[in-house]
């Protein structure tokens, strides 16, 4: 390959990985605005979510990678997975919250931080101790269909990705924008008791946000599943530093950030990982902790504001 | 048996609190030392050193995340630190070839020489002992722990937990990949057993048991000793209220750094025993997990207490090498008796990790504190203390060595010229010039917003300011941090109350001495004579503080200050401003919330104190205070001073009254003044 | 009566932050709370809107006592707040800001109504519908604000401080249109500082310090009496109030 090719394959690569960890950062980031709390167990709703959508692709009698959709059924089949994972990992985020975290609204220090460590681990080895430690293998029912663009392929699942991504953002970006409840989790996110009266109610605002990220991570999930053809126990860990990073690089609480720190570091990872291999994770790392010493506003963000 | 045990319980029953302590600990000490005696199983004997190496990495957690509340969430990597630097200085794994550098070090005993693989040239064998690389990983852990510490202690609870969790990830991985130095996934191996006086530990657990027993018992007693000194005062008070624990005169980056330094210390002596005891390291045994499970110890146990993380870290380890795998017999067992396959076959030593995400969950929402809280160690208070009938103040006939003594020169002791304050657009102080004159009383009045507070936090260095200067003796105090600003004189409390809520009251006095006291770490873990003698007097010039509010502090002492009446905390906070020993009081509304009866006797312990010599400032809205007490007054209105000079005097000034009760529109259109 | 407050005592933590408190608001006065620093203004506002409960007495609203209702139905039923240095929600433009006001009620000829009322009453807030609410100069903000409250079309508008931080000019339109405003039909109860602005344009005034009211009557009595200054510069001890 030439070198422009590979260049342009990795940011292919890239990209796809971005609108990923987009999707990711973005449902972290709308909890962390509201409540300014770091929600770890949202990466392990991710990692369950992808395991939901694998189980109802299996539903539909995909397994592997022989049988192969295209036109309608094919369309009726991504969407039902999509619909039904995200809803469901919705509901699992709305679980999370209504249990462990508004008991511990009022809590001040790391009691509430703490606990979704706690809730993260619970997912982790629930999957870990059910489905066992072996990756499963995803179906992928899309045609085989590869474009050339400039000695770099493009497969149809990533455009897929990519448009399932765009369309989630868009959506969520006009839903935060336009809609009632939507401007309701902005005002609470700047300002809880001047929400609160206008008549906002704060629990239910809070129970959207958890809804409408925990839903993306399950959108996430099923992406993940879909790119690699595979899923484990694991990905929640991986993917998440990486959606996490991006978040915090973007602005945490920030909504176009966490798109932009997304992408960014989709980017890195692809072209990072060709050049340099294991140590990529590293560089994430420290490009998380950099930020945080150096800029912990982020890209795009406001700093978000003391507690005291 | 019955009979003997109620024969046994008596005598038990009528000791006293200390004694029983005592006796319990030597209980527990004999069971320690003798424990392979009696139970000569050596895995059995192997998993309790585990555990109390386990104790240890939790004791250390604790001082970061317990004492100091810095949430710590990779601590794992101090624990890989002190592991890998023993393994690789002790095993095969260097081999840079033989030079004339090598022979002091072989002299030292630290290496060896030996023959290459490729036959001719010589090669460094390391050979560091067991017992130098204890204090020698301690040092370069906690070297490393300060040169992370240093950029990032600075930022707030989550960010900081997030920035640790960072760091706990990116030392494994570089050990995973830095395949020349430490041998990769694969894991170090052939790492030396200690060996005593020429005498190899092997593989036998149980001399390992020992050394973790004594390092158990050696930390615990470190723990403790720190926790009820200065240095752990310190800590806790930065845990509480940081921006309190500043304005107290505790130096906030050291003292954070110390915790993280000294955590980071532990954190790799356990990990130098560790690898002592497998002869081996790999990356896995270091990850994020391991951070998580210390974490879970810590929470189990109880955040800050240091019996009860000990506790916490046997029972979980314990859990998972014994009583996981005996429970998972029974049920295996009984579900053979009910013919239920998945009984049957359900294992649960994998599931420990779930147990530990219940833990952590379980904790927070139902039992905060831990199973064994954080206590307070508590003095009984004297039959005196405890039926002390409230008494008012004023004390002529107390002497108060070292407080005030400032005589009325004339000389002004605190200058305040040109000072401006802006907050983004909003300028809080413009410009602002305020003299407080040596051994008098200057108050600062004004409506709300005028930005009285704002000038008590630019002179105590909490917010910058733009211009101007503050001179206090002569000293220039813009641009220094709060710590230092403390100890040169300026002691202050706070509109809001600041206290340290789950510290006790005489706690919260000796935090205010924390400046005046000058024992280090080293002399609160050994506790000499002179650091005695200094906690004593501390105490002592603490109660002489106490008792200027007559009786109603001194009897409270070791009552947590969070259970305390207003009027009483209140009292306390000045009570803590004043045991700093203060060249000048910076009292902020300290008759908020105080009933008239209350506000008078308040006024005249102030006049008091005033009398003996100190300084005061203060801002008061209450007039009368301000009539009995201030030889001047200073008017604040939007950021300016807008009036000042004798109370009587700005009482009638037509201008002040405006301030507070309106301007009439029209006539400040008109430009009537 | 609108609203009244029966023997309210609110505490926070052990601190007494109102003691035994009464007041009677009818439909269609402007009511002034004045008083000096840290009297308890601001919790009485607190208290109204419900971010606060009393440990004991009494809030009765249009006949209902209302004290143990979250903040949410209060608003519905017709009380709505001007806070205290506006706190306009600051990364959302002016006219999101005026739809937050209106958030617990549905779009159609009435919100119109009202949107055009307070475009009316506020040109300049029209002219900056569009612009980010943070960038506003504090006078502006004090009118989106205003606006932000009439568009839950109250019964009853709470305003805390109105004058804080503004400029003479800007105060006088404010007073002016909060007189406007109470011409239109709605009823005012004012927590401010500024008692001489407060009492140009008041019916009736209660003085509060230190948690306790120590003056009431109607606002021409209480410019004429000079205990105002003692009140506001704490020196009052507790007078038996005029009215």
């Amino acid at each position: 390959m030439t070198f422009t090719s590979l260049l342009l394959q990795q940011t292919i690569n890239g990209l796809s990985l971005g609108a990923m960890y987009a999707l990711l950062a973005l449902g972290f980031t709308l909890v962390y605005g509201i409540l300014e709390l770091i929600n770890f167990s949202h990466f392990n709703v991710f990692m369950v979510g992808s395991f939901i959508a694998l189980w109802v692709l299996q539903l539909f009698g995909l397994t592997g990678q022989d049988v192969i959709l295209t036109g309608l059924p094919l369309a009726m089949v991504l969407l039902v997975a999509f619909v039904v994972t995200m809803t469901a990992s919705g509901v699992i985020g709305v679980v999370i919250e209504r249990l462990c975290l508004r008991p511990l609204r009022n809590v001040k220090g790391p009691a509430a931080m703490i606990t979704t460590i706690g809730v993260s681990y619970i997912l982790f080895n629930i999957i870990l101790l059910w489905v066992g430690a072996q990756a499963l293998n995803y179906p992928n029912p899309l045609p085989p269909v590869k474009f050339n663009v400039y000695g770099a392929t493009l497969d149809v699942r990533v455009v897929l990705i990519w448009a399932v991504a765009m369309v989630l953002m868009v959506a969520l970006h006009l839903f935060v924008q336009k809609s009632r409840i939507g401007k309701a989790m902005r005002a609470t996110a700047q300002d809880p008791e001047a929400a609160r009266m206008m008549g906002v109610e704060v629990d239910r605002v809070v129970v959207m946000a958890f809804f409408l990220g925990s839903a993306l991570a399950g959108a996430a999930g099923l992406i993940f599943g879909l790119y690699y053809n595979f899923t484990s126990f694991i990905i929640g860990f991986t993917a998440g530093l990486r959606a996490f990073t991006a978040a915090v690089l973007g602005g945490i609480g920030n909504v176009p950030g966490a798109m932009l720190g997304g992408i960014i570091i989709g980017l890195v990872e692809a072209l990072g990982g060709q050049i340099a291999g294991a140590w990529s994770d590293v560089i994430i790392f420290s490009i998380l902790v950099l930020v945080l010493v150096f800029k912990p506003s982020g890209l795009l963000g406001r700093m978000a504001p003391n507690k005291s | 048996m019955s009979s003997a045990l109620t024969l046994l319980a008596r005598p038990i029953a009528w000791m006293p609190e200390a004694r029983r302590r005592q006796l319990g600990l030597a209980i527990l000490t004999v069971f320690a030392v003798t424990f392979p005696v009696w139970h000569n199983n050596d895995a059995d004997i192997d998993s309790m050193a585990n555990a109390a190496s386990y104790a240890v990495l939790a004791l250390g957690l604790n001082i970061v995340v317990g004492f100091a509340g810095l949430l710590d969430l990779g601590y794992a990597a101090f624990f890989a630190i002190g592991a890998y630097t023993y393994g690789i200085l002790s095993s095969f794994q260097l081999q840079p070839a033989w030079s004339e550098f090598w022979v002091p070090f072989q002299w030292l005993g630290l290496v060896t020489k030996m023959a290459g693989d490729s036959g001719d040239a010589s090669v460094v064998h390391f050979t560091l002992s067991f017992w130098l690389a204890l204090p020698f990983s301690a040092a370069f852990a906690a070297f490393w722990g300060i040169v992370f510490g240093a950029p990032t202690l600075r930022l707030r609870g989550d960010y900081l937990a997030i920035v640790t969790l960072g760091f706990g990830e990116i030392v494994p991985i570089v050990v995973r990949n830095w395949d020349s130095l430490t041998n990769g996934a694969a894991g170090l191996n052939g790492v030396a057993a200690p060996r005593l006086f020429g005498w190899s530990f092997g593989v036998d657990a149980t001399p390992y048991y020992y050394v973790a027993i004594v390092m158990v018992a050696l930390l615990i007693f470190i723990s403790i000793r720190l926790r009820d000194s200065r240095i752990g005062r310190a800590w806790m008070a930065i845990r509480e209220d940081e921006i309190a624990a500043g304005a107290m005169g505790v130096n906030l980056t050291r003292f954070k750094l110390l915790a993280f330094a000294i955590g980071a210390a532990f954190g790799s002596m356990t990990g130098v025993f560790y690898v002592a005891k497998l002869q081996t390291a790999t990356p896995d045994m270091f990850g994020f997990p391991v951070s998580v499970m210390i974490l879970v110890m810590v929470v189990f146990g109880g955040i800050g207490s240091v019996w009860g993380v000990v506790v916490g870290a046997f029972i979980l380890q314990l859990l998972q090498s014994w009583w996981l795998e005996d429970l998972t017999g029974w049920i295996n067992a009984f579900g053979h008796m009910v013919g239920n396959r998945w009984l049957q076959h359900v294992d649960l030593v994998p599931s420990i990790e779930l147990i530990f995400g219940f833990i952590l969950v379980g904790m927070m929402l139902f039992r905060r504190q831990g199973l064994i809280p954080a206590v307070r160690p508590q003095a009984a208070l004297s039959f005196d203390q405890q039926h002390a009938v409230v008494q008012r103040g004023g004390f002529t006939d107390l002497k108060l060595q070292g407080l005030g003594g400032d005589v009325r020169t004339g000389a002004a002791a605190m200058e305040v010229k040109g000072v401006t304050v802006r907050f983004g657009g909003l300028t809080a102080l413009n410009a602002v010039d305020i003299t407080v004159p040596n051994g008098s009383v200057v108050a600062v009045i004004g409506p709300n917003g005028s930005g009285k507070s704002t000038l008590f936090n630019v002179i105590t260095g909490l917010v910058p300011a733009e211009g101007g200067s503050i001179r206090f003796h002569g000293e220039e105090l813009l641009g220094l941090p709060p710590h230092e600003i403390l100890r040169k004189g300026v002691a202050r409390t706070f509109q809001n109350l600041r206290l340290f809520p789950n510290l006790t009251v005489m706690e919260n006095a000796l935090i205010g001495q924390h400046a005046r006291l000058t024992t280090g770490v080293f002399r609160a873990i050994l506790r000499p004579p002179g650091t005695r003698a200094e906690e004593d007097a501390a105490r002592t010039w603490a109660m002489e503080i106490f008792a200027i509010f007559g009786n109603r502090l001194a009897p409270r002492v070791t009552q947590m200050v969070s259970g305390l009446s207003y009027a009483n905390r209140r009292r306390i906070e000045i009570a803590r401003a004043l045991a700093s020993r203060p060249r000048i009081l910076l009292l902020d509304e300290p008759t908020a919330g105080m009933n008239p009866a209350e506000t008078l006797e308040l006024a005249e312990q102030i006049k008091s104190l005033n009398a003996l010599g100190l300084t005061v400032l203060l801002i008061e809205h209450k007039l009368d205070v301000v009539t009995t007490l201030a030889d001047t007054v200073y008017v604040l209105d939007h950021g300016e001073v807008i009036a000042y000079g004798r109370p009587d005097e700005v009482r009638r000034n037509e201008e002040v009254l405006r301030a507070y009760l309106g301007r009439n529109a029209q006539a400040a259109a008109a430009g009537v003044a | 009566m609108l609203l009244e407050f029966r023997h309210i005592d609110t505490y926070y933590g052990d601190l007494h932050v109102l003691k035994d408190v009464n007041y009677a608001i009818e439909e269609g006065e402007i009511i002034a709370l004045l008083g000096g620093n840290a009297c308890g203004k601001s919790t009485t506002m607190k208290t109204i809107m419900g971010v606060v409960r009393p440990a004991r007495g009494q809030v009765i609203y249009q006949g209902q006592p209302i004290e143990r209702l979250p903040t949410s139905e209060r608003v519905r039923r017709g009380i709505a707040p001007v806070l205290e240095a506006r706190r306009l929600f600051p990364r959302m433009t002016v006219f999101e800001n005026l739809e937050m006001g209106a958030y617990l009620r549905k779009r159609g000829p009435e919100f119109d109504q009202d949107l055009e009322r307070v475009f009316t009453l506020f040109p300049r807030v029209k002219e900056r519908r569009e612009q980010i609410a943070g960038t506003l100069s504090g006078g502006e903000q004090q009118m989106v604000a205003m606006g932000r409250a009439l568009m839950a079309r109250p019964k009853l508008l709470c305003m805390d401080e109105p004058s804080m931080g503004l400029s003479p000019l800007y105060v006088e339109q404010v007073f002016d249109i909060i007189q406007e405003i109470n011409r239109q039909g709605t009823t005012i109860f004012m927590v401010e500082q500024n008692a001489n602005m407060a009492l140009s344009i008041a019916h009736r005034a209660y003085v509060l310090q230190t948690g306790q009211v120590v003056l009431s009557g109607s606002a021409s009595e209480l410019r004429r009496n000079p205990l105002i200054r003692e009140a506001y510069l704490g020196e009052m001890q507790v007078a038996q109030p005029l009215v």
